[in-house]
């Protein structure tokens, strides 16, 4: 029993054995396929999501490539815009002039006010006198039909009659006439008076011109107080532009007016350009736009050559030579610097154009200052002076020494300082010495100079002329600057005892000159100091200006600067030249003595 | 006290701030020896233009008289209303215009160089000094350092000069002056900023024009002024950094990035937006030069050109207006930092 109990137990374990074997493998087994089903999902999920992100990855690339395309399209769309707005406006550049100065109208474009070159640059272009200099002239005296077709004198030279041109007309339609050019005269000389600082004034135009007379539709008589040798070159400038009676009433001083060109000034509209746009902040330009004049009477010779004109203005000399260079602007015309000048030369970039000269410096002093009340020690520090070196430092090829108040090829031009010498210091230290000036008993002075800008490397020449009288053993000078406007406050103040001046003239004759020997607004006390002299060179300048007869006035101007080479009340010193720098493309510059910029001759090559 | 008090009593207390500030200009352009009107006659007017002059100026009056007119004249509400500007007197030119007017039509000019400029300065400086604090005695560290050191010495217009040769003479691709191309029209006028105003008129030729005109003198101003920002972010930053706020972010496993600018940078922002203020009205300041190397017409150049004349009521005017400016500026900086720092306002 026992054997069979054992076996049977035996058989129950290896039964539970077995059992548990199997049931083990089975579990596992079922385990297995368990986890090989889930796999097999997690797996198609996998795959799924696979497929989804491949799907997905493949629309991201697709939009990607779509939005690339899009963006490139925007990009070469931009481009195109980007080298549209470049063709246009290098279209429009071609019609279009662009001027970097950094002058700026001084207050007005009224004839009756304006007395400034920026000033009287833009009314040139913008209207019209009776007659002009013709362009490239050498004398200044070389007078061309304007607005008046001829022109006569009576032979006392008392009496100026002046034909119209026919059928000029006006923006409004109305044909410009005698009675137009009365008005224009009637109204500057009416508002003398109230304008002691405009250009009538200053010209005397009250003086001069008795009355004027319209004779008929296209003739206009001018009766003068005497004869007047300058008539025509008093005629050419810009105080006789014609101005339009819409737009100048009568004793109304016309000023700028924010937002409206047409109402900032009285001109007739009757130049090559019309004033299209004027934007000024206090006595500072914006901007200037010039637009060519369906109206020009001479638009059919083909004039202006360029439809635009567009001014911009730049603080200092620095900033327009860099605009130049830069390309920003077509042309710059004053001021760029004297020194900039002669390295722009070189800059094949750039092109630059000189012409002759008229504008003047000359040393001052103060009479009431001893002792320059005394001549000899205004002839010794004129014989100090050497021209020619200054002209040579600072100015090369750019100005010209003179040894007379009056511009070289201009009427009357001599060389009466030549006798004082330069660097002639025997003859200054034998003038000193006679008031007992010596190396031990030093003259001593101030040198004044203008400092901001106004007159070209003024302290440059002002450390040279120290220097030179220094020379001399004999003086000590101090240097003192003082900007534009203390400059001329201490001109009229009287408080300089020696500086230098320039001037810019205003039509070209030497009457125009002359007078700077003992010109009031300098303050130099000459006429009290020297009554007899002085009396004597204003009978001999009027004189020279109530003739006509060219001979006498060359010799009436002689006598005039022998006395002055004598007084030395001022001393000639150098006539500085015209210069523009533009793009190599810009042609048609025409610079003479006129001192003139004519913008309707100027033209961008292709 | 909440932030709204907080700007009241702000905005209360800029009131004799710019009290102070007009009484002290009127003050002092009464004392400063000499006549105007005599000085700008100089000597040559008649007695009847002198006093026409006078009286057109109000200096007819007694001083208590012209003080109180003026200060009339520039809180008049319903002449800043008709003209659109704050009545401060009477040019001294001979056109006799109002100098409101005249200071309104070129300050739109300064304000966006200004604002290009401060842009240019922050971004610049702040990216440059987080940078360099967080490269802490590198190179890179020592190169940003010596370029804020740099940029902050230079003068505005050498750097100015530099750039006008290199970008515009040599490369020619940026204009070396004005506000915009001489053959663009400039926009219509509603702000007077005229990259606004392009956008506002739907014109890119005049938005890019524009935008090439103002690149160079704001970046000019821009990188000078950004020294000071590159030193200040990362003085600041080296500092804010080293806070145990920041080692716990870190701890927490932050990205670096999160906690440099989202954590450190956010707290050391106060001060640079202080100096921000600052140099706003240092930014005026230098804008008189930057507008002067890139013949900017803007509250700079007028200035300048005012001086040269003489024209005393006219910068009188100016200066009230750079005053009114800077006292704005400083009222919003204040505003935003009681906004981004609540100790502020306890």
């Amino acid at each position: 029993m026992e054997k069979i109990e054992l076996s049977i137990a035996v058989l129950v374990l290896i039964g539970i054995i077995v059992s548990s074997g199997t049931m083990y493998y089975t579990t596992t087994v079922m385990s297995n396929l368990s986890t090989l089903t889930s796999d097999t999902a997690t797996l198609t999920e996998n795959v799924l999501n696979l497929t989804s992100t491949v799907r997905d990855l493949a629309t991201i690339t697709g939009t990607l490539a779509e939005a690339m395309g899009e963006f490139t399209e925007t990009l070469a769309d931009l481009e195109a815009r980007l080298a549209a707005i470049e063709a246009s406006l290098a279209a429009k550049a071609k019609e279009t002039l662009i001027v970097g100065t950094t002058d700026a109208v001084e207050n007005t474009l009224d004839p009756a006010q304006a007395y400034d070159y920026f000033g009287w640059s833009i009314m040139q272009q913008i209207s019209s006198t009776l007659v002009s200099v013709k362009p490239g002239s050498i004398s200044g005296t070389d007078f061309q039909p304007e607005l008046a077709v001829s022109w006569n004198a009576s032979t006392d030279g008392k009496i100026w009659d002046f034909t119209l041109r026919q059928n000029i007309r006006l923006p409004s339609g109305i044909e410009l006439n005698a009675t137009h050019v009365k008005d224009s005269f009637d109204r500057s000389i009416a508002l003398i008076p109230y304008i002691p600082d405009g250009a009538p004034a200053n010209l005397y135009y009250d003086q001069i011109i008795n009355r004027t007379e319209v004779l008929s539709k296209y003739k206009v008589r001018f009766y003068l107080n005497n004869a007047y040798g300058p008539m025509l070159g008093i005629m050419s400038c810009r105080a006789s532009a014609i101005v339009d009676p819409t737009y100048a009433p009568w004793m109304v001083q016309v000023n700028y007016t924010a937002g409206d060109a047409r109402a900032s000034t009285p001109l007739a509209f009757v130049g090559p350009y019309y004033l299209s746009k004027w934007e000024r902040v206090g006595d500072k330009d914006i901007e200037i736009r010039l637009d060519k004049n369906p109206y020009y009477w001479n638009a059919t010779s083909g004039y202006p050559k360029t439809k635009t004109i567009i001014f911009r203005f730049y603080r200092d000399a620095s900033t327009l030579r860099l605009a130049v260079e830069a390309g920003d602007i077509d042309m710059a015309f004053r001021h760029i610097s004297a020194l900039d000048v002669l390295s722009l030369q070189t800059n094949p970039n750039v092109k630059v154009w000189l012409g002759p000269g008229a504008p003047i410096f000359f040393m001052c002093f103060q009479e009431n200052h001893a002792p320059f009340n005394d001549s000899r020690v205004r002839r010794a520090l004129a014989a100090a002076i050497n021209r020619a070196a200054v002209v040579a430092t600072l100015f090369p090829g750019l100005a010209n020494a003179t040894y007379s108040i009056i511009p070289p090829g201009m009427l009357a031009h001599g060389d009466a300082f030549k006798e004082l010498g330069d660097a002639n210091l025997t003859l200054t230290r034998s003038l000193l010495a006679q008031l007992g000036y010596t190396s031990t008993n030093k003259l001593k002075f101030d040198l004044w100079y203008e400092s901001s800008g106004h007159y070209q490397l003024s302290a440059e020449q002002a450390a040279l002329y120290k220097a030179q009288f220094e020379a001399s053993g004999v003086m000590e000078v101090t240097l003192q600057p003082a900007d534009w406007p203390s400059y001329r406050k201490n001109r009229n103040n009287g408080i300089m005892d020696v500086f230098v001046y320039g001037w810019y003239p205003d039509y070209f004759d030497p009457d125009d000159y002359a007078f700077l020997y003992w010109a009031s607004w300098l303050n130099l006390h000459y006429d009290v100091w020297n009554p007899t002299v002085y009396a004597q060179q204003v009978a001999l300048y009027d004189q020279a200006r109530y003739t006509t007869n060219a001979t006498l006035r060359v010799q009436l101007y002689n006598q005039i600067e022998d006395i002055a080479a004598d007084q030395c009340s001022i001393v000639p010193l150098f006539v500085t030249k015209l210069w523009a720098v533009t793009k190599p493309k810009v042609s048609g510059l025409v610079l003479d003595i006129t001192q003139d910029m004519r913008y309707w001759l100027i033209y961008i090559a292709d | 006290m909440g932030l709204r008090v907080y700007i009241i009593t702000r905005i209360l207390l800029t009131i004799p701030t710019l009290l102070l500030l007009l009484t002290m200009v009127f003050l002092i352009m009464r004392v400063l020896p000499g006549d105007p009107v005599d000085l700008h006659f100089e000597r040559k007017g008649t007695p009847e233009q002198i006093a026409q002059m006078r009286q057109i100026l109000g200096l007819d009056k007694p001083l208590w008289n012209q003080y109180v007119d003026y200060l009339w004249g520039v809180v008049d509400i319903g002449y800043l209303l008709r003209h659109g500007y704050p009545n401060l007197g009477k040019s001294m030119q001979v056109t006799s215009q109002d100098v409101g007017g005249q200071i309104f039509s070129v300050f739109p000019a300064t304000l966006e160089l200004a604002i290009y400029s401060m842009i240019i300065a922050s971004v610049v400086g702040i990216l440059l000094g987080t940078v360099s604090s967080k490269s802490y005695n590198s190179l890179l560290d020592h190169l940003i350092r010596g370029f804020g050191t740099v940029t902050y010495a230079i003068p505005v217009f050498f750097l100015g000069i530099i750039f006008q040769l290199i970008f515009g003479v040599y490369l020619h691709w940026l204009p070396t002056g004005l506000r915009i191309n001489p053959n663009v029209e400039p926009p219509a006028h509603v702000t007077g900023l005229y990259t606004i105003d392009s956008i506002l008129e739907g014109n890119m030729v005049k938005l890019v024009e524009s935008l090439k005109a103002l690149l160079l003198p704001s970046l000019t101003l821009g990188i000078i002024l950004s020294g000071i920002f590159i030193r200040l972010t990362r003085t600041n930053m080296l500092e804010t950094l080293r806070l145990d706020f920041v080692t716990a972010a870190r701890a927490r496993g932050l990205k670096e990035s999160t906690v440099t600018y989202d954590y450190a940078l956010r707290n050391a922002f106060l001060p640079i937006l202080t100096m921000m203020g600052l140099q706003f009205a240092m930014l005026l300041g230098g804008a008189i030069l930057t507008e002067t190397t890139f013949t900017w017409p803007g509250l700079g150049s007028y200035i300048v050109g005012r001086i040269n004349y003489r024209d005393y009521t006219a910068i009188q005017g100016a200066v009230v207006m750079f005053g009114l400016f800077v006292t704005l500026v400083s009222l919003v900086v204040d505003i935003l930092y009681a906004y981004f720092d609540p100790r502020i306002r306890l």
